[in-house]
């Protein structure tokens, strides 16, 4: 049975699902909702009930958009739950017990200090101390590219909307691309929006016929730039490790509340590419590496098998084909305030997906296989903070030794 | 090579896969492996499990997904389970 409430921000509308919502399945199908209508502000997901708020913004919700509603979150449920298989976590590192001297949010300590400031939603500026902070961890990381005699690399923010095509993510991610287009190369348009745009509660007020056809997007992830400049030929030598660091972008709709979630963040990565041995080798010796600095740090967090947020048509069996493989493996970090843990980085496999998508191969003629470290360094450092505060007194002292 | 014995069974298992990846009978080898043909990839994997499930009750999980990776795996998974 579903019903109906007014709240003062919005109509609420609570939905029983159809099927049995597991445990598991919880928080995956929560922030799948936040694609589900734009009038969605909130979702509150338990297994048995499902309560949207929804912001009607000018228009109203009659009692066809609410049925439209429950109807495409039915489906979303159906979609994500029935059959679901329940992943086998394994675990390798596990250090979540670690004492801390900080259990607050820091989110308005970090604001009075200037240490954030929000532009908008997911994105955010950040100051002195989080840079230097930032800086500390990617040193770290770099270190561990070292060891491995990695190349460096320097990658573009955006990269071809046809390279997304060939590595399937405009099926896999659709949810949460970004896209990038510029005026039409023609002098009335240009003229045009110089003269009349402006933006009207944060939207640009210009006609999307203005705009150019989308050839390029906002890339999401640092290693797939390695990936296309090794497509359509032979690996020089059978393997390849580079290290880059660049911006990347995941737009997550509603749940673009807080620091933990940016549309617009920094990852440093290492990536291997070679035979499945050499990636699969390579991939626990970065683990392998990191392990002794994470614990020396004192930070709380635990190392293990997780999947990536396909959208809803593919999650079941995506999710459940990466968590038998281990596939992937996320470093979660404890944030105490609310006794939650964020992925902070990650361990990751591909098997041959890029090698047989993009035609990368090895000299037996097979496709090379890929894989790679990947570090948030926006979060480790947010990450960081959520335990040890801002009061850098608390701070365990090879980190304030390390910033000095 | 399968035995005379499991000729049936394994034709079945080609016909199931070819079914499930939408591709012609033929390229279906018997000793065909994931990753052999584009559409044998994750999602075409997990299609195969499913219908397995479905035709002889195999259960989908960890360890049948990481296990079942061939034709001859599936075949001797099958004669395990239910050909014995």
């Amino acid at each position: 049975m579903n019903t109906n409430k007014k709240s003062s921000s919005g109509v609420q509308v609570e939905i029983q699902p159809e099927v049995l919502i597991p445990d598991y399945m919880v928080g995956e199908i929560r922030s799948k909702l936040a694609y589900v209508d734009e009038s969605i502000t909130q979702a509150d997901v338990s297994p048995d009930r499902i309560v949207l708020h929804l912001n009607p913004r000018g228009q109203e919700i009659n009692a066809s958009r609410k049925a439209e509603i429950i109807s495409k979150t039915q489906q979303v449920v159906n979609s994500m739950a029935r059959g679901a298989f329940k992943p086998k976590i394994q675990v390798l590192e596990d250090q979540l017990d670690r004492q801390l001297p900080y259990h607050d949010d820091p989110m308005p300590e970090l604001a009075a200090a200037r240490e954030v400031s929000q532009e908008a939603e997911g994105i955010f500026t950040i100051g002195p101390l989080l840079s230097r902070l930032i800086d500390f961890f990617d040193r770290q990381f770099i270190d561990l590219a070292s060891s491995f005699e990695a190349e460096p690399r320097r990658f573009p923010t955006l990269i071809p909307a046809q390279f997304m095509e060939r590595v399937h993510y405009f099926r896999a991610f659709p949810h949460s691309l970004s896209f990038v287009t510029h005026l039409r190369e023609n002098l009335e348009v240009i003229d045009r929006f110089s003269e009349t745009a402006a933006c009207d509660r944060g939207n640009l007020n210009s006609p999307m016929e203005s705009f150019a056809r989308i050839r390029t997007l906002l890339s999401p992830a640092v290693c797939y730039h390695h990936y296309l400049s090794l497509a359509d030929k032979p690996l020089v030598g059978g393997k390849s490790i580079t290290t880059a660091v660049g911006s990347c972008f995941r737009y997550e709709a509603i749940n673009l509340t807080s620091l933990e979630r940016l549309w617009n963040f920094t990852m440093r990565e290492v990536i291997f590419v070679g035979s499945k041995e050499f990636v699969l080798e390579n991939r626990e010796l970065a683990r392998q590496r990191m392990e002794p600095f994470f614990k020396e740090l004192g930070f709380a967090y635990r190392v293990e098998s997780a999947n990536d947020p396909f959208f809803i048509g593919e999650f079941r069996k995506q999710a459940a084909f990466q968590s038998a493989f281990q596939l992937k493996f996320e470093i979660r970090a404890l944030l105490p305030y609310r006794n939650s843990t964020l992925a902070v980085g990650s361990y990751n496999y591909h098997q041959d997906f890029f090698g047989r998508n993009l035609n990368i191969t090895l000299p037996d003629g097979t496709p090379a296989h890929t894989g790679c470290a990947a570090f948030g360094l926006e979060r480790m450092a947010f990450a960081f903070v959520y335990q040890y505060g801002l009061d850098q007194a608390q701070w365990p002292a090879n980190v304030r030794e390390a910033l000095e | 090579m399968p035995s005379q014995i499991d000729q049936p069974l394994v034709e079945e298992i080609q016909a199931l896969l070819a079914d499930a990846m939408k591709v012609p009978i033929e390229m279906v080898t018997a000793d065909l492996t994931f990753g052999d043909l584009p559409q044998w990839d994750s999602l075409g994997h997990m299609e195969i499990l499913m219908r397995l499930e479905e035709k002889y009750g195999v259960e989908v999980n960890a360890e049948t997904i990481a296990r079942l990776v061939s034709i001859p795996e599936i075949l001797q998974f099958l004669k395990e389970n239910e050909h014995e």
